[in-house]
């Protein structure tokens, strides 16, 4: 019998995050993952950690929360904001004692450099390796703690008795078999669903699982048609160049060699807001000032000193996949849809509307980025909110202790669910319909959305929900069978296209990442508030919540 | 290829090897090459030191290279793969490390050793003569034929890797040895485990560990068909000569596989003799037969002709 | 362009065939790209991980020719370009579940073995103070560890001994080691374990390592740092890993460390490595004395040198100044648990 008093479905910075800290509450916790923890996504982040150290200079929690509710479009819920930015120091401070290895001023002191639309340099980093560096220190804690982890278990559905999570429904994906995983609390920190975009940041891994699970088991999710889109992106396979690059001085130019950003953003330049500088980007590419098909990020003018020293990463990056010598030449570069600002509805504890189910991370939405995330802010919530997420979860779990058990039933349930997409003899591979869903996606539902480009996109994602429910595979057999969870992550991805594209038409506003060509304006009057998207019978119903306002009325946003 | 080198033979060549000495003088006369001595040697570290008091070896080898540029030669010669990495390593860092190089120069003044100003380079017998000018050089000289002979070549570890220090050829698929065997009119042995180590550096701290790997060359190589194994290392030779018999309770069988140092297959094919090249150094004797493919007089018959 | 793979399959670790695919891929493929489109487009049964495909979360190292890389950072097209067809297989060292995926948990536990976490207790309101350049020669390259298993597939110890700690996790364990905010006394047990049977001293120095690692991590550096730091804290009496029974009383010497110490004595004691102290010092004396066949046919081959004419360079005397200005340098330059400045390492 497989029970616990907290379960975490995935083993990013937010899963790790959140099992240490029930494990320290005296939770009996274990993490579920399909990935072995430092293969998780948290661990490709490059450019930094947000927090209000005033290392730099002058800094303070509450200028970081104006930025980033400014940041948010305005959407963000501002009493989570201010909750993030104020435990972050402290939060930053314990994973420099857990054993993080933060690149220095000369002092000794934790180095902060400046990101997009910061008012001050905050972002806390790694050489331009900070993911890795986290991901490793969460890890160590992991072991640290003995906190044991279903590695390379697939979560398919949550098990729910009564209203009530009680636990996930998984496939061990090295032996085979559906196994039933109880808890009193499940925490979700799946992360993000970038792959049902052509040109993504994202790995492989990131298919939206858990969101999906979610919103099946009628969770709601929220904000969904918030997809950032990173300025900096190589074309031959999405991989991610650092924000940092341009944090450290690099410039954006077009095809006449001109810095387009003094357009945009006359004041913050390259630094802008990370939908500013990808939209910038968008129309020098498709109004024909572009080098075929990307903008060009030039470093060449750092030198070969500051590159080795704070950007080394980024150089090999460029030259394995771009085939390029940053110090030599700029950098090819296109924005690729990189972090997800919807999520599992959470609240600032990580608790979603149904009992016993948490969630934290990309894979939630709280919100604390709203509309358009900051750069750096990403690793900062996983932490803090994985921290309170896990800590509300141990401590109700070990007051509590009456969750129930997954079903028998429930394991049958999935497992001839497994057995009926082994027995699928007619359809499509399943690398047909996602390589059609994430071209859609890339050219119907990106950076520049209208009304006639959504509803056709809309459309496709129907059609390919049908096909998506006979898709074949090659392997039926038990051992290792990666065929198998490619059908899983595929509805994952469909269902959440559906959500999002649903709530990107239905909202006729532009607002940070959201940009309608229709209706270019930001409008509060009708648009100041969350969009909900639920499960009725498979499709997406919509509803809305108001955003919580405390300090910082909407403004006007410009850089 | 050069006309002269400083020659630094290292430990194992002086004491113990010495046979790889006294054949790489004799070939080297042969090929017109002249080896200066340097003064006062010690030894380059090898791995233990680099390891265990790494100032130490940086400053034992910068003097080493001092000397050399002092007696104004541009070019180290070295007859073993260790100290090859060794001093090609330390020369690497003084190279391309002013700060190091001042502070490592003043130390060195202080003590009255000969300084360094990083005009040196070093280069392996095997690097010498296995392609460009060096090779015709050899082909010129070696005018006894070793046909009939199969070679199996043992590269080790140290003349390959790490190949940003060595870089000299592809360190999973090298050739050097190869080509000089059949320079030789022997006939080359492919076998797994030639690039593989032999367990030299931890055969008195961790013999059994060691033995599994030294055991892997010579069985490889037999089970091949060859008669004797060539190797550029004195390290290897060592343990693949020396540990012999210890290898073969490890294998369950005799293998006899006599080790050539590769000055010495080289010396063979240039018609030096055995009060030269010094066989009976072996531990592993080499056969009559195998001797003498080795040592038949120039121009005498092969069997079979 | 046409890409052309032979991949060793097998069901279950047990049996393997060799296949033959070809795919038509990008210009810009990678080993990972080739894979996936012969998972996608020729047989769906074919096992593999992989995840980041930008070579950072290790997932998908894998042989090429017998050599471990990172199939998501292997271009084909300079294969393509010389007509190869590459053999990809499983790493080394490690069991095989399936195709190309091993079974981690030996490695894992290896990692778990060194205690991968900062043992420090003692922390101040806000960050340690960190000397940069100190933690980057310590720690810089050690932290850039990926966990990929390319170094552990090639190692050569490993291969004789499975039970050898191995390359990544002795990097994991310099990592920690070298860090500034350990102190002294976790430094000086962490050494200690490192210092056992299958630690430090039974690397064999081939530098597969070195050589097969994507991330330029250079374990075997790290295992050289390790080695200067056990000597620092003390060789011999503080770390024992076999006790020489037969030696003085009191002489609890690691082989390893005592081996090294004959070369370091040498140096300034004559010039040349005393060999005939060499053996008799690293297993002791008696175990050397009972070794009498060996000893035997090395005296036949003449491979004894005479241990009243020892190598005596000219001006050893300088070398003699030279190490006892060092140590005396050393004592003067201590830094907390760290290596000396000048430490080598091979990155370029």
């Amino acid at each position: 019998m497989l029970r616990h008093d907290v379960v975490v479905v995935g083993a990013g910075l937010a899963g790790m995050r959140a099992a240490i800290e029930a494990k320290r509450a005296g939770a009996d916790v274990a993490i579920v993952s399909k990935l072995h923890p430092t293969r998780s996504h948290s661990g490709s982040a490059e450019g930094g950690i947000n927090a209000a150290l005033g290392n730099a200079s002058e800094d303070s929690p509450e200028i970081h929360t104006f930025d980033t509710v400014k940041g948010s479009d305005y959407l963000g819920d501002q009493d989570a904001i201010e909750i993030m930015c104020t435990e972050a120091p402290g939060d930053i401070y314990e994973l420099e004692h857990m054993g993080a290895v933060f690149s220095r001023f000369a002092d000794g002191r934790i180095a902060q450099r400046p990101f997009g639309a910061a008012g001050s340099p905050r972002t806390v980093y790694s050489a331009d390796i900070t993911g890795h560096v986290l991901i490793h220190v969460l890890y160590e804690q992991l072991v640290k703690y003995e906190v044991p982890v279903y590695e390379e278990f697939f979560a398919i559905d949550l098990a729910i008795d009564g209203g009530r999570c009680v636990g996930v429904l998984a496939w061990d994906i090295v032996g085979g078999g559906v196994h039933g995983i109880s808890a009193h609390n499940t925490i979700l920190a799946t992360g993000g669903v970038g792959r049902m975009y052509y040109g993504t940041t994202n790995a492989y891994a990131c298919t939206g699982d858990g969101m999906s699970m979610a919103w099946r088991a009628g969770v709601p999710l929220k904000d969904m048609e918030f997809m950032q889109f990173h300025p900096t992106t190589l074309k031959s396979n999405g991989v991610l160049i650092t924000e940092g690059c341009r944090g450290e001085g690099g410039y954006l130019r077009n095809a006449s060699g001109e810095r387009f950003m003094a357009e945009a953003a006359p004041n913050a330049m390259e630094l802008a807001s990370r939908d500013v500088v990808a939209r910038a980007e968008s129309k020098e590419i498709e109004e024909g000032r572009g080098v075929d098909g990307c903008v060009l990020l030039d470093l060449t003018h750092l030198g070969a000193k500051k590159i080795h020293a704070r950007l080394p990463g980024s150089r090999e990056l460029a030259m394995d996949y771009a085939g390029v010598d940053p110090i030599l030449e700029p950098i090819p570069v296109r924005p690729g849809a990189h972090y997800h600002m919807g999520g599992v509805d959470a609240d600032v504890d990580g608790r979603t509307l149904m009992p016993g189910l948490y969630a934290a991370g990309e894979c939630a939405c709280v919100s604390v980025h709203g509309a358009n995330r900051l750069g750096g802010n990403s690793l900062m919530e996983t932490i803090t909110f994985g921290r309170r997420a896990g800590s509300h979860a141990g401590h109700d779990a070990i007051e509590h202790r009456n969750g129930g058990l997954v079903a028998d039933s429930a394991v049958r349930d999935v497992d001839a669910r497994v057995r009926a997409i082994f027995a699928r003899s007619s359809g499509q591979r399943p690398w047909q319909v996602r390589e059609e869903l994430a071209t859609v996606m890339y050219d119907y539902a990106g950076i520049f959305r209208t009304q006639e480009r959504l509803e056709h996109c809309l459309g496709t994602i129907g059609e390919l929900r049908e096909r998506g429910t006979s898709v074949v595979v090659d392997d039926s057999g038990d051992r290792f069978n990666t065929d198998l969870l490619s059908v899983f992550e595929l509805e994952s991805m469909l269902e959440m296209a559906d959500c999002l594209v649903t709530g990107a038409l239905a909202r006729q506003e532009s607002r940070g990442a959201h940009t309608r060509l229709d209706f270019r304006e930001r409008d509060d009057e009708r648009w100041m508030k969350h969009t909900l998207a639920w499960c009725d019978g498979g499709k997406v119903r919509l509803d809305y919540k108001p955003v919580t306002i405390t300090r910082f009325e909407p403004m006007a946003r410009s850089y | 290829m050069q006309d002269r080198y400083a020659y630094y033979p290292g430990c194992l060549a002086s004491l113990s090897q010495k046979e790889l000495d006294s054949s790489t003088r004799a070939v080297c006369a042969k090929l017109g090459v002249e080896l200066v001595e340097l003064e006062s040697m010690t030894c380059c570290g090898a791995g233990d030191i680099h390891e265990a008091k790494p100032d130490y070896y940086l400053h034992l080898n910068a003097r080493i290279l001092g000397q050399a540029e002092a007696l104004g030669i541009p070019t180290i010669l070295t007859i073993c793969n260790v100290c090859t990495l060794n001093l090609r390593q330390a020369n690497k860092k003084l190279q391309q490390d002013g700060d190091e190089l001042a502070r490592v120069n003043e130390n060195l003044a202080e003590v009255g050793a000969a300084t360094y100003s990083g005009g040196v380079d070093v280069r392996h017998l095997l690097w010498e003569v296995s392609e460009g000018d060096g090779y015709e050089r050899f082909k010129e000289i070696a005018v006894r034929s070793l046909e009939g002979l199969k070679v199996a070549p043992f590269y080790g570890c140290q003349i390959l890797r790490p190949s940003k220090l060595l870089g000299f050829e592809n360190p999973d698929q090298p050739q050097s040895l190869e080509r000089l065997i059949e320079a030789c009119g022997a006939e080359a042995i492919d076998y797994p485990a030639k690039v593989k180590c032999c367990g030299f550096p931890i055969v008195l701290a961790r013999e059994d560990v060691a033995l599994g790997m030294t055991v892997q060359p010579l069985e490889q190589a037999r089970d091949a068909g060859a008669d004797v194994i060539v190797t550029p290392c004195p390290l290897c030779h060592l343990s693949l000569d020396a540990w012999q018999q210890k290898a073969e309770k490890v294998a369950g069988r005799a293998l006899n596989v006599p080790i050539l140092h590769l000055a010495q297959l080289l010396g063979a094919a240039a018609g030096i003799r055995e009060d030269e090249l010094k066989f009976k150094r072996h531990v592993v004797r080499l056969s009559r037969e195998v001797q003498d493919k080795l040592l038949r007089p120039e121009g005498a018959a092969v069997a079979g002709d | 362009m046409e890409v052309t793979l032979k991949i060793r399959r097998s069901p279950d670790g047990a049996s393997h065939t060799t296949e033959t695919y070809t795919v038509d891929v990008a210009e810009t493929a990678t080993l990972l790209d080739a894979l996936d489109a012969v998972k996608d487009k020729r047989d769906g049964t074919l096992a593999y991980r992989k995840s980041c495909r930008m070579a950072v979360c290790g997932s998908c190292g894998m042989r090429m020719d017998g050599g471990a890389v990172l199939a998501c950072k292997t271009a084909m097209k300079p294969l393509v370009e010389q007509g190869h067809v590459p053999v990809i297989s499983p790493m080394g060292n490690l069991p095989v579940i399936k195709d190309l995926v091993v079974d981690m948990e030996p490695f894992w536990a290896k990692i778990r073995a060194v205690k991968p976490f900062l043992q420090t207790e003692e922390h101040p309101d806000k960050e340690h103070l960190v000397e940069m350049p100190v933690q980057n020669a310590n720690i810089g390259k050690e932290a850039l560890c990926i966990m990929c298993g390319c170094c552990v597939s090639e190692c050569n110890s490993m291969e004789s001994d499975p039970d050898f700690l191995g390359p990544a996790a002795l990097a994991k364990a310099q990592r920690f080691v070298g860090d500034q905010r350990e102190s002294d006394d976790d430094r000086r047990a962490r050494l200690k374990d490192l210092n056992g049977a299958h630690g430090i001293w039974e690397c064999t120095r081939c530098y597969f390592c070195n050589q097969r690692c994507p991330k330029g991590v250079d374990p075997r550096d790290a295992i050289a740092k390790l080695g200067a730091q056990s000597f620092r804290f003390g060789s011999g009496s503080e770390f024992g890993a076999k006790t020489n029974m037969f030696a003085p009383v009191g002489t609890i010497v690691e082989p390893g460390v005592a081996h090294a110490q004959v070369f370091v004595d040498s140096t300034h004691r004559g010039g040349f490595l005393d060999e005939t102290q060499l053996v008799p010092k690293t297993i002791g004396p008696l175990a050397a004395a009972l070794d009498v066949p060996f000893a035997l046919r090395l005296a036949r081959a003449g491979k004894v040198p005479n241990p009243l004419h020892k190598h005596k360079a000219k001006n050893n005397d300088e070398v003699k100044r030279l190490w006892k200005l060092l140590e005396r340098q050393a004592r003067e330059h201590d830094q907390l648990g760290t290596n000396h400045p000048s430490l080598i390492d091979s990155h370029d």
